[in-house]
């Protein structure tokens, strides 16, 4: 099929200022925006950048804007978009480096803000190696262990295009993912930093991370459990 | 084993924690307070047949005034704190905040003092 493919560029070291370029594509209906991408590096211009590294939704380097929506271009299919006119810009709230590469180093200052490791300073079970835990206790936090780090969500968050100081939902679901872990022992911490003028307060429930999560994360849902733990002190 | 609940030590509510709250429990209130004053003034009554006469008429019962004070504490205060947090994502110096936190309070204030004033002074119907 016949595609019209409009770029966001930006090759600061150019001087030119942002602007879009435009490439009119012959492409299979099956490949996807990733492999369209490729293609103009390949045959039209080896200067567009972006980043890339798994190509299979796993890594969660490749998250931009494709037709207005945040999703990961390894995962969608040109055919997906029911559009012959495709449109790829950098994620929203953060720096543009290059083309569609973004300064990430805010979202992970917040990432790294709510302590998402493994806390358990207690001594090592007696009769055992490990901290066990029932296939129930597990399930409760299984759905924020899928996060990739993409920053689809928080890039995709009215309220952290506002103001970039919003600790974000990549974080809060990465905070969710220990806080509601039987074996661990930090979540007041973490509750603390997310109390926070700055932390979950600043969710308007807009439900646009729910939507952009390209592995289905139940964001929302988990950002308003982990008010109602700072709220009620009870972790269920 | 299976998932029991356990109790942390929560974090000291702070401002933001008490407006969220505030937030949710006057929303509950709000749906009887707003639709019953909108049903009532705008349907039953009618908002041209609303005037001096009416309102003092109404408020010579003080199950009404008591219903007006309740719309007049909740809905307006629920309005303004949320005017704050819409303005708090694009108000980001402490300073700034602080001149918005304030400006909005005595907005908030002012015109809670006057439909006080009105609500425990009454009308005098025109004669």
């Amino acid at each position: 099929m016949q595609i019209k493919l409009k770029v966001f560029r930006y090759l600061p070291h150019t001087g030119k200022k942002p602007h879009y370029d435009t490439y009119e594509m012959e492409v299979d209906p099956n490949e996807r925006v990733l492999d369209v991408l490729e293609q103009v590096r390949a045959d039209s211009d080896p200067s567009l950048g972006y980043r890339r590294s798994c190509a299979h939704g796993v890594c969660g380097s490749d998250a931009m804007r494709i037709n207005g929506r945040n999703m990961l271009a390894c995962k969608v299919l040109v055919k997906d978009l029911n559009s012959t006119q495709i449109t790829v810009e950098p994620i929203l709230g953060l720096k543009v480096l290059r083309d569609l590469i973004v300064d990430m180093e805010p979202f992970f200052d917040h990432f790294r803000s709510v302590m998402p490791y493994f806390v358990n300073d207690d001594p090592i079970p007696e009769d055992g190696k490990e901290r066990l835990q029932s296939p129930a206790q597990r399930e409760r936090f299984d759905d924020t262990t899928k996060c990739i780090l993409c920053a689809a969500c928080t890039t995709s968050c009215p309220s952290f295009w506002a103001n970039g100081k919003y600790v974000g939902p990549a974080a809060i679901v990465n905070a969710h993912r220990f806080i509601f872990d039987s074996r661990d022992t930090a979540a007041a911490e973490r509750l603390e930093v997310l109390n926070e003028d700055s932390g979950v307060w600043r969710c308007r429930t807009a439900f646009n991370c729910t939507e952009a999560c390209p592995r289905d994360i139940e964001i929302t849902k988990a950002i308003a459990e982990v008010k109602q733990v700072i709220y009620s002190g009870k972790i269920e | 084993m299976t998932t029991n609940t356990r109790t942390i030590q929560k974090p000291k509510p702070n401002f933001e924690t008490k407006s969220w709250m505030f937030m949710r429990y006057s929303a509950i209130l709000l749906i009887p307070l707003v639709f019953g004053h909108l049903i009532l003034q705008d349907v039953i009554v009618g908002v041209h047949r609303i005037d001096l006469d009416y309102v003092a008429m109404r408020w010579a019962s003080i199950g009404w005034r008591i219903y007006d004070a309740l719309l007049l504490a909740f809905a307006f205060a629920h309005g303004v704190n949320g005017i704050r947090q819409v303005l708090n994502d694009f108000i980001h110096s402490d300073r700034g905040r602080k001149i918005m936190h304030w400006g909005l309070f005595l907005l908030w204030l002012i015109i809670t003092a006057i439909g006080a004033i009105a609500l425990i002074g009454g009308v005098r119907p025109i004669s």
